[in-house]
């Protein structure tokens, strides 16, 4: 029993009335993150054993060709190499292919992209392993590529995989778009094109395999999902899924490309190679292999056509979304799902019909990144927005007051929004913090070279798999003799913080301080599937998994500090790791206390628990339906300053507001609204992975420029707006992809507000800007 | 790995198919990324010592080929007409690189990130080449002879670059645009050093990273154009740019076009231009 | 490339390495003598994760050469973390949620800590320019600017 001062046990008892809310809502320190400021060696390529050797790729010299011949004899017998691997080391199916089965790990008789792997070196030194590569001699006889995506659509088009160019078609369809148009007084059409995004983690992609005594083989790496990528080794290698070992290391941001296939093929080549060689193998790419073969943002082609009344009410909208796919399909069947549901942007409209396509391309192949679609399609419906207003001569603003997203309003797939839809207050928040109003008089009469503008963007994201998958995950909690509770799941930790957020959860549930957990690393071995870390669904789904375990194991402790305490286990209060009854709260005991307890009378504290979202209902063939449980909405303004002589501008500010229902740890909200924006901004800005026929020319950071220091805006103010969602813990909604959205479109109108001048391709470059500008 | 110029210069005179290195920033990520095969390699970095100076002597700046930017941003021989070096090097790179980059290094590289040389155009400055057999001064435009190409003979070490220190009533100033803030592959990078007399351009040099091939120069006819011309005329500096378009043959590639780059080139040429008219009118 | 002996100083520790021609400086200070600190991020030195003090200035080990760190004094993160400076930007980055990912945090904190020693209320702007030839690509940079900002005339 302890003795506690008396004023600390009233404020014991007075904070004990929030129950298990007690720390939700609190900006905590995270608990995994001293490791990462001490600079500890906890990352992939810091924890490779000695004997290790290194692996390095070798990619197709063309976008697409037959294969006639391999011959690698002269690399295998350059110094320091050990083996060159190809698809004839591939002892199971040579197949890395995320969900459509469209893709070899190792090229064998066609080549459909220069990120195509044809063979891996692996050498004693990593340097020996560079210097090999050219020796590995292929025999090409090239075909005719094709890498418009509006071209790869015709029927003379070169044919990338058997059953066409079109990896998928979807379709949303509401009402009548043609009777809409004739209701319209006004008809806008507009096209606008995106470019290829590379995620540009800033660790590459990464894993070590080591071969083990048991007939099994250990993975580590870098990925977003230990699960997924023990399935890949294991249909690699043709092994049951127990002799694969995957445990996630930390890793070093991801967004993206590390759900997809790379981290499978990076882990297959490792276990190939190690199971070949009888020594750990490294396979590390370096970041020109990464930004060649990884997976990226679609590049896209967009047509909107809109019917609007001239009061401003829309009365009907039409898109065609073209994702340029490259020649994989990998995640982007997905990607084009979400983008086509958001294609209209968050607006009711009642006529809509929406034709989603992802499109085979010989350019390097593209998947899942931040936003999944939505960074394509609401750049395209935001700019459209404006592009009408200032054809009907309507504040943009105004114009998407009268048509956005309300309590009682419907999506284009017909969703009911309910009082959790939150897009008014986000708007209004933004509109405030801004001066929007003002400042738009201000600058509606500037005269001179430098002009300033200012432009919004709002969106609705629908959380989180949606329409995509089963939404689940696990949470094991476990207690250790000292108190300590270690939360495994399958669920990774790559920055956001989300992790750390589960524990919080856990943790206010349990009733004691956050800093009682320790996160154990993904492990296949101990951890039950969790599904994918993806579509920002930690917080709002696994933050469920995390809920329910502890709720299991809170009833366990209740159970043992009951007997302790001598009152009945509903009386129990648990703060700051004190426990107490209701009736008596100067008696305390310490959750130490418990737990020892609990072991000497032989009590597991022990628990898994299992959250699975609601299953989506909507109709494949008319897209119409409720494809998503809940709802995140943001809207964002940006001020801008033009140069119009050169068309360089600069971000003066940006504001930002985010509903996101309900923030476990609004630092981290914050957190992930900078480090999203700022993404963003890069790919409105000055992001672009450029193909040259085929061939990626800027497959390095010298040539391919993401935001520095310097190019942030001076001001960036992020807003928290919360409206319970139905689906997320305690009413959470996702905040980890939307930040992303919003930059582009919001730059983009803020320079059209400064100019006049409409840039309908991304990125916004000075040079797109000038030629924008009648001079 | 020679310890003295002296021993340097014999090694290279034996080996003369060795390629020198400084501190390694630019030739390190071509050895890595681009496959560059070197199989010998000339290391200057434990001479520089010896080739590391900033000097003033009778009016002539002498800088050792080994000077890093760091050492020029500290350095106090480059204020008042030279004032654009500090133009230079807050923008060079990143602030680890600039501990390291090499004056000499930027010039020998010649290639996209040339900061230095526009700036040293202006200067008329040129090259010190040393080999066992002697010394010899190479104007820098000769030097320089196209991307990654300057005519250093194969037993030759670049050891200095000299210029004469412009007097008080001259300006200088340096600009560079790319596609962000800092760290970029340059699409314009531009240098002018002028001189005003009696309220007209008297000394007007002008040289861009680009005029019309492959390696940086001076934009003479512009030049030629604002001598004797009166500063206050806008119409002069209107036609100045126009001379400059006229000048500039440019190249289009993935980054930008040739006609978005002339027109960047003229506007922060003019820009440029005020910018030292409004520093004569200051003093 | 033939291999070459020498000598250098890292983390206060005189110490002896065989090397090869074409090693750097990042792959020597990892494999070689155990420090995972520095990273590779780029390889082209573009990206400042491969940052360490040479004689007292950060440089990038991935653009260096291993032989001509011979005879200098090399100090990675490892080596500054008893330092009572690099102990507080340490504690400051996890108070301002300044290590996300974690993956720059060594470059940055090593920047952080060469600004503070050399100007004691460095402003915001110059920090963000301390920090600019470093990429993070999940801060926006925001919380490591503030976490270096808010130790400013702390000393």
């Amino acid at each position: 029993m302890s003795v506690l001062a008396e004023d600390y046990i009233l404020d014991l008892q007075k904070r004990a009335e929030r129950g298990e809310l007690i720390y939700i809502g609190q900006s905590l320190k995270r608990i995994d993150d001293l490791e990462k400021v001490l600079g500890s060696p906890v990352y992939t390529n810091d924890l490779i054993p000695k004997n290790t050797l290194y692996a390095k790729l070798v990619l197709s010299r063309y976008p697409h060709a037959w294969i006639r011949s391999i011959k690698v004899s002269k690399a295998t017998s350059y110094p320091g190499i050990r083996t060159v691997l190809t698809y004839m080391d591939v002892p199971g199916i040579n197949e890395s292919a995320a969900i459509v089965p469209d893709r070899p790990l190792f090229a064998r008789e066609k080549v459909r992209s220069t990120g195509d792997i044809i063979a891996a070196v692996v050498a004693e030194k990593e340097s020996r392993a560079i210097e090999a590569r050219d020796l590995v001699e292929v025999e090409y006889d090239p075909i005719k590529p094709v890498f418009d995506p509006m071209e790869a659509l015709s029927s003379d088009a070169p044919k990338i995989h058997e059953n066409g160019n079109i990896a998928k078609h979807i379709r949303v369809a509401k009402g009548d778009v043609e009777k809409g148009f004739n209701d319209a007084d006004l008809i806008v059409e507009n096209t606008f094109r995106t470019q290829f995004q590379d995620a540009v983690p800033m660790e590459t992609e990464t894993a070590f395999a080591i071969p083990k005594d048991n007939d099994r083989i250990l993975v580590i790496g870098s990925m977003q999902s230990p699960h997924n990528t023990q399935a890949g080794v294991a249909k690699v290698l043709g092994w049951p899924l127990e002799r694969v070992e995957v445990i996630q290391a930390v890793t070093g941001g991801a967004f993206g490309p590390k759900s997809d296939e790379t981290p499978i093929d990076v882990a297959s080549i490792a276990a190939i190679g190690a199971l070949k060689t009888g020594k750990p193998v490294l396979m590390s790419m370096s970041r020109k292999e990464s930004m060649i073969a990884h997976t990226k943002r679609h590049a896209s082609v967009i047509k909107h056509k809109t019917g609007v009344k001239s009061d401003g009410r829309l009365t009907a909208s039409k898109v065609e979304i073209y994702l340029d796919g490259g020649a994989y399909a990998s995640l982007g069947v997905l990607v084009i799902v979400r983008a086509t549901f958001h294609a209209n942007g968050p607006y009711e409209i009642p006529n809509v019909l929406n034709d989603g396509y992802k499109v085979y391309t010989n350019h390097t192949y593209a998947g899942s990144f931040r936003g999944f679609g939505a960074p394509q399609a609401i750049f395209a419906a935001e700019s459209q927005m404006d592009e009408i207003a200032r054809k009907l001569g309507i504040d943009p603003l105004d114009l998407r007051l009268m048509n956005m997203l309300r309590p009682g309003k419907r999506t284009s797939t017909g969703q009911l929004m309910d009082d959790s839809c939150g897009l008014p207050e986000c708007v209004d928040a933004v509109v405030k913090s801004s001066d929007y109003r003002r400042k738009v008089a201000e600058y509606s009469s500037q005269n001179g070279k430098v002009r300033r503008g200012i432009g919004m963007a709002i969106l609705h994201h629908g959380n989180a798999l949606g329409p995509e998958g089963n939404d689940y995950a696990y949470v094991h909690l476990s207690v250790d003799k000292r108190g300590t509770v270690h939360l495994g799941t399958g669920l990774t930790e790559y920055g956001s913080g989300a992790i750390s957020g589960i524990a919080q959860i856990a943790s206010s549930v349990l009733g004691i301080p956050v800093d009682y957990f320790t996160i154990d690393r993904p492990d296949t071995d101990r951890h039950k599937e969790s599904g994918p870390t993806v579509a920002s669904r930690v917080t709002a789904v696994g933050g469920n998994a995390a809920r329910e375990a502890a709720l299991k194991l809170r009833e366990r402790i209740n159970a043992v500090a009951s007997k302790l305490l001598a009152c009945s286990p509903s009386k129990v209060k648990v703060v700051d790791g004190y426990a107490f009854s209701e009736d008596d709260p100067k008696k305390t005991v310490s959750w130490e206390e418990i737990v020892k307890e609990a072991f000497d009378a032989n009590i597991e504290l022990n628990v898994v628990g299992y959250y699975m979202a609601p299953r989506c209902i909507w109709d494949e063939s008319t897209g119409l339906g409720s494809p998503y449980n809940q709802y995140t909405f943001g809207a964002a303004i940006a001020e801008v300053e033009v140069d119009t002589e050169t068309g360089i501008y600069r971000v003066l500010n940006y504001h930002v507001a985010f509903d996101v229902g309900r923030a476990i740890n609004p630092k981290n909200v914050i957190g992930q609204i900078y480090g999203g924006t700022v993404q963003g901004l890069g790919y409105g800005m000055m992001e672009e992975l450029v193909h040259i026929n085929g061939q990626v020319v800027n497959p390095n950071l010298k040539d391919y420029y993401i935001p520095t220091s310097l190019d942030i805006p001076d001001k960036l103010v992020p807003i928290i707006v919360e409206k319970r969602g139905a689906m997320g813990v305690y009413g959470a909604k996702v905040i980890a992809e939307p930040p992303i959205v919003l930059p582009a479109p919001a730059i983009r109108n803020a320079i059209l507000n400064a100019t006049g001048g409409s840039v309908n391709e991304l990125p916004v470059t000075s040079e797109k800007v000038y030629k924008s500008i009648e001079h | 790995m020679p310890d003295s110029l002296r021993s340097a210069l014999k090694e290279i005179s034996v080996n003369q198919d060795a390629v020198i290195i400084a501190n390694g920033t630019d030739m390190m990520p071509r050895i890595r990324e681009e496959g560059l095969k070197v199989d010998k390699l000339l290391d200057l970095s434990a001479i520089d010592g010896e080739l590391s100076y900033i000097n003033v002597e009778d009016n002539i700046v002498k800088i050792g080929a080994m000077t890093t930017v760091s050492q020029i941003a500290s350095s106090d021989a480059f204020r008042g007409s030279l004032n654009a070096f500090y133009e230079i090097v807050s923008k060079f790179g990143g602030p680890q690189i600039r501990n390291r980059a090499t004056i000499g290094g930027n010039i020998c590289a010649a290639s996209s990130s040339e900061d230095f040389i526009p700036l040293l155009l202006t200067l008329d400055a040129s090259v010190v080449l040393q080999s066992v057999n002697g010394k010899r001064n190479v104007k820098l435009e000769n030097f320089i002879i196209g991307k990654r190409m300057v005519a250093r003979r194969n037993d030759e070490i670049l050891t200095e670059i000299q210029f004469n220190r412009p007097s008080d009533d001259y300006l200088s100033g340096f600009e560079k645009v790319g596609r962000r803030n800092i760290l970029i592959i340059n699409l314009v990078n531009m240098a002018v050093l002028m001189s005003v007399n009696d309220k007209k351009f008297s000394d007007v040099r002008v040289a861009l990273n680009r005029v019309s091939g492959k390696v940086p120069q001076r934009a003479r006819a512009t030049e030629e154009f604002l001598k004797g011309k009166k500063i206050d005329d806008d119409s002069v500096i209107n036609q100045a740019r126009y001379k400059l378009r006229d000048e500039l043959k440019l190249t289009s590639d993935f980054r930008a076009s040739a006609d978005y780059r002339i027109n960047l080139a003229q506007a922060m040429f003019e820009k440029l231009v005020r910018r030292l008219l409004g520093g004569f009118n200051n003093e | 490339m033939s291999d070459m002996l020498i000598k250098m100083k890292v983390n206060g520790v005189e110490r002896e390495v065989l090397i090869d021609a074409e090693d750097r400086l990042l792959d020597v200070l990892r494999d070689q003598f155990g420090f995972k600190s520095p990273k590779e991020g780029c390889g082209t030195g573009d990206c400042g994760l491969c940052t360490v003090m040479m004689d007292g200035k950060p440089i990038l080990s991935c653009i260096t050469p291993a032989f001509q760190a011979r005879g200098r004094e090399i100090v990675t993160l490892e080596g500054l973390n008893d330092d009572p400076l690099m102990k507080r930007i340490e504690t400051s980055f996890r108070d301002h949620h300044a290590a996300q990912c974690g993956y720059c945090t060594p470059a940055m904190e090593i920047m952080g800590y060469n600004l503070l020693k050399n100007v004691k209320k460095p402003s915001k702007d110059e920090v963000k320019e301390a920090i600019s030839g470093t990429l993070c690509r999940c801060t926006g940079y925001y919380d490591i600017v503030d976490a270096v900002y808010d130790l400013g005339g702390n000393e």
